[in-house]
């Protein structure tokens, strides 16, 4: 299994120990904007943007259902398919957000995942991002952030 | 046909057993789980982790046991300094209890193991 890549370097230990506890196959740590942190499990910068794009969009959503249904944003999110299971969540460094959103199979649980991640959580709360938040929303930026924090994991474009 | 909650309650009466729970074979989340005993104020509930764990330690074992051609595991007990975890398969489900040192460890296998016959 290969390490994380960071754009941040802060949030590699933390991001390579859940990965390793939780037997976490893929993940990605990222802005709620959708700008990639972190990453494990892949290799193609396409696919990461995509995963940001989705999950940033899945979060939106799923805060905007709990407040209907529930009075109250929906945090964390689980799905299970035939194979693989996908878990989303949210956890805070210096009071900034982000999101994290894993792929686990058998080898794990969401049980497990669960338990590691609100360790990653604790980790991750007692660090403070390299860089300053700029507001708390988009940028209106989004596919140039994007593009910058991709450029940080995977390289420059052509070089990938 | 005993409820799940029955079912917690009379392992959790049980001489020594600390805690005891019904816990997702496969998600390692808890079904259903008795009050901790002995649990010291303030300090942190040890049930997510030990029924996610134990759930986990027990599918890995089930693996081991079928590489090693003995079958499914009847029952798996964590022997640690200061007491031991005990897993009985039933189906869907594992059941997971917290037991002291000085528990009567037969009683408690067999009633965990008469309790998943009564889920399976």
């Amino acid at each position: 299994m290969t390490d994380p890549t960071v754009a941040e370097g802060w949030v590699a230990v933390p991001l390579r120990r859940l990965k390793e506890d939780a037997r976490l196959i893929s993940g990605v740590l990222l802005y709620p904007t959708g700008r990639a942190v972190g990453q494990f499990g892949f290799t193609n910068a396409a696919d990461v943007m995509s995963i940001c794009a989705l999950t940033s969009a899945i979060n939106a959503s799923a805060r905007e259902l709990g407040r209907q249904l529930d009075g109250k944003p929906f945090y964390e999110t689980h799905h299970a398919g035939a194979d693989r299971q996908v878990f989303m969540a949210r956890c805070t460094a210096g009071g900034q957000e982000f999101l994290f959103v894993g792929v686990f199979d058998r080898e794990s649980s969401l049980g497990v995942v669960e338990i590691y991640f609100a360790e990653f959580q604790q980790a991750l709360a007692m660090l403070r991002p390299e860089k300053e938040a700029k507001g708390t929303g988009p940028s209106g930026d989004f596919e140039g952030e994007l593009n910058r924090s991709l450029d940080a994991l995977f390289g420059p474009l052509g070089k990938r | 046909m005993k409820t799940l909650s029955q079912i917690v309650a009379e392992l959790s009466h049980l001489p020594g057993v600390v805690v005891a729970m019904i816990v997702g074979a496969i998600d390692g989340l808890i079904v259903e789980t008795s009050g901790m005993k002995d649990g010291a104020p303030g300090s942190p509930d040890p049930r997510k982790h030990t029924a996610a764990l134990g759930a986990y330690l027990y599918s890995k074992a089930t693996r081991a046991a079928d590489a090693a051609r003995l079958g499914t595991p009847a029952f798996m007990r964590l022997e640690a300094q200061q007491g031991h975890i005990c897993v009985v398969g039933a189906r869907d489900v594992v059941l997971v209890t917290i037991v002291t040192p000085d528990a009567n460890l037969g009683r408690v296998r067999l009633d965990m193991m008469n309790a998943a016959r009564g889920i399976s």
